[in-house]
């Protein structure tokens, strides 16, 4: 700490009033703003698309006065604030528009197919979490000070080339072993129990080895903190000091970075979901964006991204109730 | 520069990924000019072909050779993800200097965009723009390019954030240089390695993702071919031929973890430095000439000594050998008595705090021929005695108290678990314990206090509340690094006189360890002198103006200025700098500094001796005159 | 020689008031040291003098003009804190001088003008290419000192440029100061939390708390005879200051 004043304003003595409901207040307005910027791309995208989309879905043969009639119906005629006007109002009714190619309401597609997307996905994290957090906090302990350093170079090698490798190619390979080779379980559809491990496992092993090179990191850095060279001082036994005190603080660190992380496994079920035919949103997007069914695919982009709001929005609740002082930063 | 590109070469992993890279960059080149005509050549009577010696990899639903094919698609592959790189490297940098070019309102705007669009996956960015930008291999690039423009921007952001809260720009602002140059010349050439490296690394990304677009179908289109479309098209003959997916797979594999992993290792060779094991060092001579007790008298009261240090040694593996900071100290502290240790930076001070107090963890090495606390040798192996003895008789007082406090716990509970791991006490006990030391070190409101987060404290509070809670057991000890340097002037003398009033209060003795030597005058009975890892002088406090016979202890009295320095004269000087203890020069490490040396002084190291009652010395000149005049003239030393 | 004068200054940060309705004159060719804990504000003032922290309120006035903060020239300078962040790792110290000089020189003349400025911070102006990287800190602060120097200065703010330094390299550098400021009768503001070393340096001294200036005047008169509470508890907290018959130091 410096003895002169610096340029940011002078560190204020204690908290202010009543953190927490400024940390809500704050970070509902945060949501908020991020809500209407994705509402606002969503629906800027058919827009933005060179051409009529209605052309493009309905095909070249199409006659004309089908194509006028549903933009008519669409009213995509309309200026384009009073196109958007409409569209938040919709939304707000819960009505996502009508898919031009099957006609069936969008808001339909998507209750059909949301459930499937999201146990995959939250499966994937809890399998993700589960493996990541003890196995980075036991290689952090294992590896801190310089200890153990081909176990470091073993696991971050490992953890790094694991890490790297993307959820289709891992869901291409585990495809062909368990399914090609040993034909040990199901390879698509969530038809049965079984059919769960591989979609899951294909989401989860990626961000799971990038999860726990980072507890590791942050393990080890927290163990030179020196909150935790006073836990030493004060003599309490290895276990307190690891689990009690740098624990929590490794948590904080892994989570800040470990969130991107998480929301990134949200969107990491469109390719997972194409390796296993997998009857969720992802596949759904896939086909819509080939057919240019650009109803569909608008409301499942909102639909992603809700998600991903949703999980950021998690994580900071998370990271505050873990560690008092994340309530006070501002950002 | 060159030395530390080549340290990436080192690692095995860095080897085995430059050559990767290289490996692909040159398949990139030379693979469509070798084997395009093999790639489209039709094999009609070998359709969907399983491997065979034709054909290492099998054929496609035509009948097209996959392996010449994978090859092939190495250019295409690349150059799309080099193409979408470059998009998110440009359109990320632009982001993210946007702030330091147009300074704070718009700044914040910008910043505040890249915050919104980084917590959206890759992924989702890159399906929104390629519907905008329509199906295929230029609105992939476009598409895998823009999505990875928030990621970079926030990074070159980062990056951007700590250089300009370097001095050295606002020293260039200060100067009158605009805000653009200054990117160029100060800002741009600092954070370019961590650029470029993560750029790289991008690659490795870009060329994954962009396997994944053409996986779905949304890459390239038919007839032109990459990795993706390849794999794309095999998944649908996996049970047929295997291979046909396999061998586009394990390409894009084998390239983004080339790509990525050089990266990575570049970044490693450039950040870390190189750790050996510790080779144990011969001991060097002791320091004593005699065994004669460090303390007059005190063989008539053997129970009195508090803390008994002999030889004490600490060494740290080194990238060239190992570095002994603390080379041989040897002294006693009394019950009552408050020693104060001075010393500048790399004199090795805090770290003999710290190992006295068996704090230096691996890799540091401790040796000393005797180490007793309270008539216990902490020398022998880590008991729960031995736990017991130090967690109740010897309190630790740090220099950073915003630190030194768990930030995630309650100060009441981080006070109450001495007494409970170490007392016995029961949850609540222990808290009211907690409470009743917070009062004692003067903490108003100690019961509310003990409920709040160590954020919620003053730097001054806190460092009462860490004394409080060495208060916990009942020390014989305190051994107080630097505790008040942190602190504002007037915070730091009621710190002080809180050590002093424990101290005369329950003879508590203290180690003061301190760079400031009028603050270690004012408190102590005694000043240990350390200059390069060893005592130079241990003298009563009272002799440190006037009767100091060290010239390191009497040019630092001088050199720093009090309130009663004469203003006519100038401040003493000492030339040059401090010992680097990875590089301590034989002899006295003082002597090239020193305006006594002599030839002895530079070949041989003086031993700490007696010089009068309660005073020690290790100077073969000690006491002599010094002519105060030295040229006050700093050359630069080009090592 | 200049006079630089803060005119009711007010910086504001959101809801903090860093600096709160300031009036401080340096004289010409005097200097004035400014006190004050962390948090006071001496920083935040100095930082506006220069354009770094913005102004809400008042005026910082050169000779009763503004002080220039946008353009090549600039007659006022600062030397910071922190040596190991006030030169560019990149540049050499050459380099770094030579970026301060007013523009409009022959490429010869910069050279000899760098050469110029190295020797009067006592530096060997032949190391003028080498990087900051293998010089100490104290070395580090001649440099920043030539730097300030080059822009041709009336007035140099120094934001406590040896608190960060080994006490045996401090004394040099206030020397160094003391020296210059003589040799070039600069006007020169002195900002420090350390009562001996103003003292040492300053005919003048503020001492600043939250923001506002308590006390101001001759330094010998503030620290003999302190009229405002707040720089007696100073006083009283200097370390060696308490027992004032403590003999006198000789080295």
């Amino acid at each position: 700490m410096s003895l002169a004043s610096s340029v940011a304003p002078a560190p204020r003595v204690g908290a202010p009033a009543r953190p927490w409901l400024r940390f809500a207040v704050r970070r509902l307005g945060r949501l908020l703003v991020s809500l209407w910027v994705l509402v606002t791309a969503s629906f800027l995208m058919i827009h933005l698309i060179p051409g009529d989309p209605v052309r493009a879905a309905l095909g070249p043969t199409a006659p004309a006065s089908l194509v006028a009639a549903r933009r008519a119906d669409m009213g995509l005629d309309d200026p384009l604030l009073v196109q958007y006007w409409h569209y938040v109002q919709h939304l707000l009714t819960g009505d996502l528009g009508t898919s031009m190619i099957s006609q069936l309401p969008v808001s339909q597609i998507v209750s059909q197919r949301l459930p499937a997307t999201l146990q995959l996905a939250l499966l994937a994290f809890v399998v993700a979490i589960a493996v990541a957090v003890p196995l980075g906090v036991s290689m952090g302990v294992l590896t801190r000070r310089g200890h153990g350093r081909r176990t470091e170079l073993a696991f971050t090698t490992s953890s790094v080339v694991v890490g790297i490798v993307p959820d289709f190619l891992v869901g291409v390979a585990l495809v062909y072993v368990f399914g090609v080779n040993l034909g040990w379980l199901p390879v698509a559809g969530n038809d049965t129990p079984d059919a769960y491990v591989l979609p899951v496992l294909s989401l989860a092993i990626g961000p799971a080895a990038i999860l726990a090179r980072i507890v590791r990191v942050e393990m080890v850095s927290v163990l030179e903190a020196d909150f935790v060279r006073t836990a030493r001082a004060k003599r309490l036994p290895a276990r307190t000091i690891y689990l009690g005190h740098a624990l929590p603080n490794a948590l904080t660190a892994s989570l800040t970075l470990g969130g991107l992380l998480l929301s990134g496994m949200v969107a990491g079920t469109v390719l997972v979901e194409n390796v296993f035919a997998w009857p969720g949103l992802g596949s759904t997007i896939v086909s819509s964006i080939l057919n240019k069914d650009y109803q569909v695919v608008q409301a499942i982009v909102l639909v992603y991204g809700v998600g991903v709001l949703v999980v950021n929005t998690l994580v900071d609740v998370a990271l505050a109730l873990i560690d008092p002082r994340s309530t006070i930063r501002e950002d | 520069m060159i030395r530390r590109w080549r340290s990436v070469l080192r690692t095995p992993l860095g080897i085995a990924a430059t050559a990767l890279t290289v490996a692909v960059l040159v398949l990139a080149v030379v693979a469509p000019i070798l084997w395009t005509d093999d790639a489209n050549a039709v094999d009609t009577g070998n359709i969907l072909a399983g491997p065979s010696g034709d054909h290492w990899a099998g054929t496609d639903n035509l009948g097209r050779d996959i392996l010449f094919r994978t090859l092939v698609a190495t250019r295409l592959s690349v150059e799309l993800a080099l193409a979408a790189t470059a998009i998110a490297v440009v359109a990320g940098l632009v982001l993210g200097t946007a702030g330091f070019v147009l300074g704070r309102r718009p700044g914040r705007l910008v910043s505040a965009a890249i915050n919104i669009a980084v917590a959206f996956p890759g992924i989702l960015l890159a399906l929104f723009f390629a519907v905008v930008f329509g199906v295929g291999a230029t609105g992939a690039v476009l598409a895998i390019g823009f999505a990875g423009a928030p990621a970079f921007g926030r990074l070159t952001q980062t990056l951007v954030a700590g250089i300009e809260s370097r001095d050295f720009i606002s020293a260039a602002r200060i100067a009158g240089v605009g805000r653009l140059r200054i990117l160029v010349r100060h800002v741009l050439p600092n954070i370019s390695e961590p650029l470029v490296v993560n750029a790289t690394i991008g690659a490795g990304g870009a060329l994954l993702s962009f396997a994944g677009l053409s996986f779905l179908g949304l890459g390239v289109q038919q007839p032109r071919y990459d990795w993706g479309r390849l794999l794309f098209d095999g998944i649908s003959s996996i049970y047929v031929n295997p291979a046909s997916a396999l061998a586009p797979g394990a390409a894009v594999l084998i390239a983004g973890l080339a790509f990525n992993l050089f990266g990575e290792s570049v970044a490693k060779g450039l950040g870390v430095g190189v750790v050996g094991g510790i080779p144990a060092l011969p001991p060097v001579v002791p320091t004593l000439v005699t065994d004669e007790p460090l303390i007059e008298e005190s063989h008539q009261a053997g129970t009195d000594l508090v803390l008994d240090v002999r030889d004490l040694e600490v060494t740290f593996p080194g990238a060239r050998g190992p570095i002994r900071p603390v080379r041989g100290v040897s002294f006693a502290v009394r019950r009552g008595e408050a020693v104060g240790v001075v010393g500048e930076s790399g004199s090795g001070k805090s770290l003999t705090a710290l190992a006295v107090s068996r704090l230096v963890g691996e890799p540091g090495r401790v040796d000393a021929s005797r180490l007793d606390l309270l008539g216990t040798d902490l020398r022998a192996r880590d008991s729960r005695a031995q736990r017991q003895l130090l967690g109740t008789s010897l309190a630790m007082v740090f220099q950073d108290p915003m630190t030194s406090f768990n930030p995630t716990r309650r100060m009441g509970g981080q006070l109450a678990e001495v007494a409970r791991h170490h007392q016995g006490l029961e949850r609540r006990s222990a808290l009211a314990r907690a409470v009743d030391r917070l009062r004692s070190v003067r903490i108003s409101e100690p019961e509310r206090r003990a409920r709040q987060y160590p954020h919620e404290f003053s730097g001054g509070m806190r460092q009462r509340a860490m004394i409080g809670m060495g208060l916990m057991g009942n020390p014989a000890l305190i051994i107080a690094d630097e505790p008040t340097t942190a602190l504002d002037v007037t915070v730091q003398l009621q710190v002080l006189d809180l050590l002093q009033a424990i101290r005369e209060a329950d003879g508590v003795a203290l180690v003061l360890i301190s760079h400031d030597v009028t603050v270690v005058g004012e408190v102590c009975d005694r000043v240990l002198v350390m200059y390069a890892g060893r005592i130079v002088e241990d003298l009563p406090a009272a002799a440190l103006s006037g009767e100091a016979l060290h010239p390191y202890t009497r040019a630092l009295v001088a050199a720093v200025p009090d309130m009663d320095t004469d203003l006519d004269q100038p401040l003493a000087v000492i030339p040059g700098r401090p010992v680097d203890p990875a590089d301590v020069p034989p002899g006295c490490a003082y002597a090239a500094r020193c305006p006594l040396a002599s030839e002895r002084c530079r070949v041989e190291d003086p031993a700490l001796v007696p010089a009068g009652p309660g005073h020690r010395v290790a100077c073969w000149h000690a006491g002599e005159p010094i002519d105060i005049e030295i040229a006050d003239r700093e050359e630069v030393r080009v090592p | 020689m200049s006079e630089l004068r803060f005119d009711d200054v007010t910086v504001r940060y959101g809801h903090l008031t860093a600096v709160d309705r300031v009036s401080l004159t340096v004289p010409a060719g005097q200097v004035v040291g400014l006190v004050g804990e962390s948090g006071s504000g001496k920083s935040t003032l100095a930082r506006a003098a220069v354009g770094l922290a913005p102004v809400s309120g008042g005026r910082i006035l050169l000779d009763g003009r503004p002080v220039p903060t946008r353009g090549r020239r600039r007659p006022l300078q600062m030397v910071f804190q922190d040596p190991y962040s006030s030169l560019d790792p990149r540049m050499s110290i050459g380099e770094s001088v030579a970026e301060a000089l007013p523009p409009g020189r022959s490429r010869d003349e910069r050279r000899a003008e760098v050469y110029r400025l190295l020797e009067l911070v006592h530096l060997d102006p032949g190391k003028a290419a080498v990087r900051p990287a293998l010089l100490s800190g104290g070395q580090r602060q001649r440099v920043a000192l030539a730097r300030a120097l080059a822009g041709d200065p009336q007035v140099v703010i120094a934001d406590e440029i040896t608190s960060a330094l080994d006490v045996s390299i401090q004394g040099a550098v206030l020397n160094l100061v003391r020296e210059l400021q003589r040799e070039l009768g600069l006007s020169l503001l002195f900002i420090s939390h350390n009562l001996a070393v103003v003292r040492y340096v300053a005919s003048h001294v503020a001492v600043m708390r939250g923001g506002v200036i308590v006390e101001e005047g001759p330094t010998d008169r503030v620290l003999a005879d302190p009229g405002h509470d707040y720089t007696r508890e100073l006083l009283a907290a200097v370390p060696g200051s308490t027992p004032s018959s403590r003999p006198r130091r000789t080295p």
